[in-house]
């Protein structure tokens, strides 16, 4: 159940002073630091703060991997499911209550690989789930190993010659499983997740957050922070999300423009 | 009294209307007041490419197995009919098309193979089906009328049956199809006036409205409705779809819905979600589909979230024999997945515990907050069964779920460590409850920690939770109790209705056998199934297994060995093969 | 010999004799037996004792069902030929069903003779020729206590006997047609007359019947030309002519019978017929005679087997052994079992 804007205008203030629903759990979260996750944690915090949902109607729902570990340090519900399986758990939440408010939260294996056939299915359903995909491009907590979206020629232990497939996109992915609202994003830039979810848990279907953050132990060459803030700008100016053919060309050409990229009209 | 114990099957290709036939019998003579249970199988192919057969026995006491000979065989093709001879009885009835639309060489002829003491009756069914209607289509029809007519059925029962079958599609497709059966009826009546046989008109029974029609599957769905089941997450495998099936027609209408997965993961997946989110929902699979769901069904045994899944067992391993009965699962049922994963198991054994057993998955799912397997096969699925089934009442399918006191608001603890070992259970929206359920293992509180000490701590009590369970799972009951046995015979699911007939027959006979019936398979009685054990001189233990599945998980409750009788043959256990196991061991014993 | 399809149409003595026969010099090859009738082989003979409750009806039969299977003979009950194709060497089934052959022996026997002047009254007429007539026998006789018989072949003699073992009141008419095949003169009216009145039995005497009329369900209303008679039953009893009407229009030479040589050939190869359907050539006579009776038909059948198998034996039967009745040459042991 959305909570309706002048409502929600009301209660701001006293959310905050308050400090009751604060999502932020007293188990610190067992990220490296430096880790982009935090920035993630911080821009999701203030989105369930300043939208003032009741953390009690807030379930979060994650997968395996150091994403996954994301329920334990919020004081929202959680679900900590087997690796990749986070977004079917998350339709069964939401199927089973409608007035939950649901985030499934994953990193790119869970959500690219092993988990990477529901992603289709919940998309094409338009189930109302709020999907944050952390894509670091490096499996983080078996220490390091290619994922779906490490670029060609990535080296690990576990590919110490270079990988030699492709990478995948998942704002492209999501576009053309007909996502209805697709938006990317960066953990560098926590104000910009915030006003993406607050923008994302409006629309009553499916959303995908696709969040471009580090791995600050295993991945010293591409998604560093260095190179990602350097990389990473605004959509063009007169960019029009509503319109599906301009998001595909939009994506298509550019890695690396951040916001709303794509929301279906009402 | 006289009695009767009669089998009939029709066989034809798909599009012949066979399963259709086979229906009406089962329904006209139920309603006749005989008992009956009927089995049809049909090609895993698509179809219009296979053959249809349908096996209805019918009786005048109370059926429990399949049939094993055919007294009557209505062949809707021959060709397709040709593989049914070698179960007919003695002095079967084998009624056939005598005026195909074409010649037929002998080598394809149903006649050309069938054993010498077969009685035919050779009826036009599609010249008076034409008569009678316009058009070949009631070609079953006719047949009926001339079972019916020489086997002395009441015609009033099939025209019964047959309008109630056709009443939705208006008075004019009803009248031709009782004139097609009454065209069949006359002819057969006129033209084997001297061979007509009263073989269930000589029979008195009493009609019992109570009693329907009704297959496992129907019976599922219907419990799991009553049940007030609000979701189903399933993906396409037979033999489980006609579960999907049945709700995806019926659950909207009581507000719930049915969701195809793409996938036997997503749908277990699912399913712990809603059940997390408190809403009762379910999914249906087969062998190859469970094993998919393991995983995540251990994550409901560790995260304590309650889960139904029905396991229609077919024919395996891997794909193997996806339209063939088999109860090669329980291994996987009971213990598959990673660890320690202890669930509960349950196996109904007919039509009525089909529909019983569902709606107490839900409970004990609930109260035991662990996922629940109930354990079918394809045939107890397919059959059909015409029982009383009394739908349960208001307040029988209630919730058992168990919830944490309001004392415990802002210092829940999720798994708490209780005596029963049952932690109580808060739902996302209450408030000061909030808590991660996790897969992970985790201390009463439910933080992620792998000390030694909290691992053996919450594994114990995890199992100690499923001892407890015992109290709310029924007992293995016991047929022809006595204190000493010379051959006690273990059975479960749908085989148990031919350790059923097969132990009377051997009783009939003079020896001191007996029957138990287990549907608790985990976990199970130990002192019932260990004490039955104990007071038979042999233990019998018949399955559709090559491994002995039961027999292995009970082996252990006494000291001398089990026999086993096992079955791969994707069919039923003919009773008849329970008893002669039977008297082999009390030869043995002599 | 390699595989070769035998059919035998018929499942009488001559039938079942020939398959034997086929089976012990052929083992390889496929043997069926069409019978239009749905019951096995039987002892015609006992059927009177049946109808008396002398015998039950599974002591009427020759052999068990096993048996076949043990002999690898199909034995397919209940299924008519209806046509036999010569050129393409086929028997065609009442159900459309085609049956290829390479060998083919007709041995189908004879079916109840029905004088013309009768054959409008055959539905209230009984015969006696298979079980079934025996079972009507016995349903019929339950329910009433006189018997008009109309003929008086050898099976009537014998049903006789057991209708009156039933204290059934019998009545008998005995006529021209009656004795058929044996000629009927005075010294065989004398005796047969003598013998059943003795019994007592009422000869009634006739030229002519004029009229059958179902009264009620149980009683039927006989008019001759020189009084009315009323009874529950009536049977019909005039001898037995050779069931060959479905091959009228295959090429076979058929005149009462099928014709055959003295080897029991017909004019297409390894086509043969024996025992009461068969018309069989007689050499010294020049003329061809028609077999009846159990002995007969079993040695026709099996001399057929032999013949068609490859051997080359050729019918012994003494002229004057062989009457003839009504321009028809006649062999049967019938008098003398009488």
């Amino acid at each position: 159940m959305k909570t309706p804007a002048r409502v929600l205008a009301d209660q701001v203030n006293q959310i905050q002073k308050s400090g009751r629903f604060s999502p932020r759990s007293a188990s610190l979260p067992t990220w490296c630091p430096g880790c982009g996750y935090f920035g993630i944690h911080q821009g999701l915090n203030d989105c369930i703060s300043s939208l003032g949902i009741p953390l009690t109607q807030i379930v979060t729902v994650s997968g395996i991997g150091c994403a996954g570990r994301y329920p334990f340090f919020s004081k929202t519900y959680g679900l900590h499911t087997v690796h990749g399986r986070a977004l079917p758990a998350a339709t069964g939440v939401k199927l089973g209550n409608p007035n939950l408010t649901v985030f499934a939260v994953g990193g790119d294996g869970d959500g690219l690989a092993i988990g990477g056939g529901h992603l289709p299915h919940i998309a094409r359903r338009n189930i109302d789930v709020n999907y944050l995909l952390f894509d670091n491009s490096i499996y983080g907590l078996t220490k390091g190993q290619p994922s779906p979206s490490s670029p060609m020629g990535t080296k690990t232990k576990a590919s110490p010659y270079g990988t030699i497939d492709k990478p995948l996109n998942a704002t492209l992915m999501a576009l053309a499983y007909g996502a209805s609202f697709v938006a990317r994003l960066f953990a560098g830039d926590p104000k910009g997740i915030t006003e993406a979810l607050i923008e994302g848990i409006r629309n009553p279907g499916f959303s995908i957050f696709h969040i471009y953050t580090t791995c600050v132990t295993f991945d010293k060459n591409f998604k560093t922070w260095a190179h990602l803030k350097k990389w990473t700008h605004a959509l063009p100016q007169d960019y029009d999300p509503t319109d599906l053919g301009r998001a595909f060309n939009e994506v298509l050409k550019d890695d690396f423009s951040l916001g709303v990229i794509f929301k279906r009209d009402a | 009294m006289p009695e009767v114990d009669f089998t009939v099957e029709v066989c034809g290709m798909a599009g012949d209307g066979t399963i259709a036939a086979g229906g009406l019998i089962n329904e006209a003579m139920s309603h006749g007041g005989f008992s009956v249970l009927g089995f049809d199988s049909y090609p895993a192919e698509i179809r219009g490419f296979g053959r249809c057969v349908t096996n209805s026995r019918i009786g005048s006491n109370e059926i429990v197995a399949l049939g094993e000979k055919t007294h009557a065989l209505i062949s809707l093709n021959d060709e397709q009919s040709r593989s049914r001879t070698p179960s007919l009885a003695e002095h079967s009835l084998v009624f056939f098309d005598s005026n195909p639309p074409a010649y037929v060489p002998e080598d394809n002829s149903l006649l050309s193979v069938l054993p010498p003491g077969a009685q035919v009756f050779g009826i036009p069914f599609g010249a008076l089906a034409v008569g009678a209607s316009g058009a070949s289509r009631g070609r079953n029809l006719t047949a009926l009328g001339g079972f019916a007519a020489v086997t002395g059925v009441d015609p009033n029962l099939f025209r019964k049956v047959i309008r109630d079958k056709f009443k939705a599609k208006g008075d004019r497709v009803v009248d031709i199809n009782v004139k097609s059966f009454d065209a069949g009826y006359e002819y057969a009546l006129e033209k084997f006036s001297d061979r007509l046989k009263s073989i269930f008109s000589k029979i008195e029974t009493d009609h019992d409205p109570k009693k329907v029609m009704l297959s496992g599957n129907q019976a599922i769905g219907m419990a799991a409705i009553d049940a007030g089941l609000k979701l189903y997450f399933g993906y396409p495998i037979t033999p489980a779809t006609p579960i999907m099936e049945y709700l995806a027609k019926y659950l909207p209408e009581r507000g719930g819905r049915v969701v195809q997965m793409e996938d036997e993961i997503s749908s277990i997946g699912a399913v712990l979600g809603s059940f997390y989110a408190g809403t009762r929902s379910m999914t249906a699979t087969s062998g190859p589909g469970f094993a998919l769901m393991t995983e995540l069904i251990t994550h409901g045994v560790m995260a304590e979230i309650p889960a139904v899944i029905l396991d229609a067992q077919r024919g395996g391993p891997a794909t193997g024999l996806p339209t063939k009965t088999e109860q090669s699962d329980l291994h996987a049922a009971v213990f598959g997945g990673p660890g320690d994963s202890a669930r509960i198991v349950i196996a109904p054994t007919d039509v009525e515990e089909c529909y019983h057993f569902v709606i107490r998955s839900f409970q004990l799912a609930e109260k035991y907050q662990t996922p629940v397997i109930v354990l079918t096969d394809f045939f107890l699925d397919n059959r059909v069964e015409n029982r009383p089934l009394i739908r349960a009442m208001e307040g029988q399918a209630a919730s058992w779920n168990v919830f944490p006191d309001e004392a415990f608001k802002d210092h829940y603890q999720r798994y708490a460590d209780t005596p029963s070992g049952i932690s109580p259970r808060a739902l996302p929206g209450m408030e000061g409850f909030n808590f991660t359920a996790t897969g992970l293992e985790h201390t009463e509180k439910g933080s992620p920690d792998y000390s030694p000490e909290n691992h053996a701590k919450m594994s114990e009590k995890r199992h100690r939770k499923l001892r407890y369970a015992l109290k709310d799972l029924e007992k293995p009951a016991e047929f022809f109790a006595s204190d000493h046995l010379d051959v006690g015979v273990i059975g479960w699911g749908s085989t148990f209705g031919s350790v059923l007939e097969a132990v009377e027959k051997s009783r009939k006979n003079g020896f001191k056998v007996g029957a138990l019936k287990v549907t608790s398979i985990f976990p199970y009685h130990s002192e019932t199934i260990g004490a039955f054990m104990a007071k038979s001189k042999r233990v019998l233990v018949p399955e559709l297994n090559y491994e002995g599945q039961l027999a292995n998980l009970i082996a252990h409750l006494d000291s001398k060995p089990v026999d086993r009788l096992n079955f791969v043959t994707g069919t039923p256990i003919p009773p008849s093969a329970i008893q002669s196991r039977i008297e082999e061991l009390l030869g043995v014993l002599a | 010999m390699s595989m070769k399809r035998f059919v035998i149409i018929g499942n009488g003595p001559a039938a079942n004799h020939a398959a034997k026969a086929l089976r012990e010099n052929s083992s390889e090859s496929r043997i069926t037996i069409f019978s239009k009738d749905p019951f096995r082989s039987y002892r015609a003979h006992l059927l009177p004792d049946f109808i008396a409750g002398l015998i039950k009806e599974e002591d009427l039969y020759n052999s068990s069902y096993a048996h076949y299977n043990e002999m690898d003979i199909n034995l397919r009950l209940g299924q008519r030929v209806v046509s036999v194709d010569f050129s393409k060497r086929n028997v065609i089934l009442d159900h459309k069903e085609v049956v290829p052959f390479d060998g083919l022996i007709v041995a189908t026997g004879g079916k109840p003779r029905l004088p013309e002047q009768f054959q409008l009254f055959q539905d209230i007429m009984l015969t006696l020729k298979t079980p079934l007539d025996a079972r009507m026998w016995v349903e019929k006789l339950s329910n009433v206590d006189s018997v008009l018989i109309i003929g008086g072949d050898l099976t009537s003699l014998s049903l006789t006997k057991a209708l009156l073992k039933l204290h059934k009141r019998v009545k008998f008419i005995l006529n021209d047609d009656a004795f058929w095949p044996v000629p009927l003169n005075e010294e065989i009216y004398r005796a047969v007359t003598g013998r059943l009145e003795q019994r007592g039995v009422e000869i009634v005497h006739c030229r002519r019947i004029r009229r059958i009329t179902q009264l009620e369900e149980n009683l039927l209303e006989v008019e001759t030309d020189r009084e009315i008679l009323e009874t529950g039953v009536l049977g019909a009893f005039f001898g037995l002519v050779p069931d060959v009407g479905f091959l009228a229009r295959t090429g076979l030479d058929i005149d009462r019978g099928i014709l055959v040589d003295e080897f029991l050939k017909t004019r297409f190869a390894n086509v043969y017929a024996a025992g009461d359907c068969a018309q069989v050539y007689h050499p010294a006579l020049r003329d061809y005679w028609v077999s009846i009776g159990h002995e007969n038909a079993t040695a026709l059948g099996r001399i057929a087997a032999l013949n068609l198998a490859g051997s080359h034996f050729e019918v012994q039967v003494k002229p004057e052994s062989i009457l003839e009745v009504g321009g028809v040459k006649i062999n049967t042991s019938w008098w003398t079992e009488f």
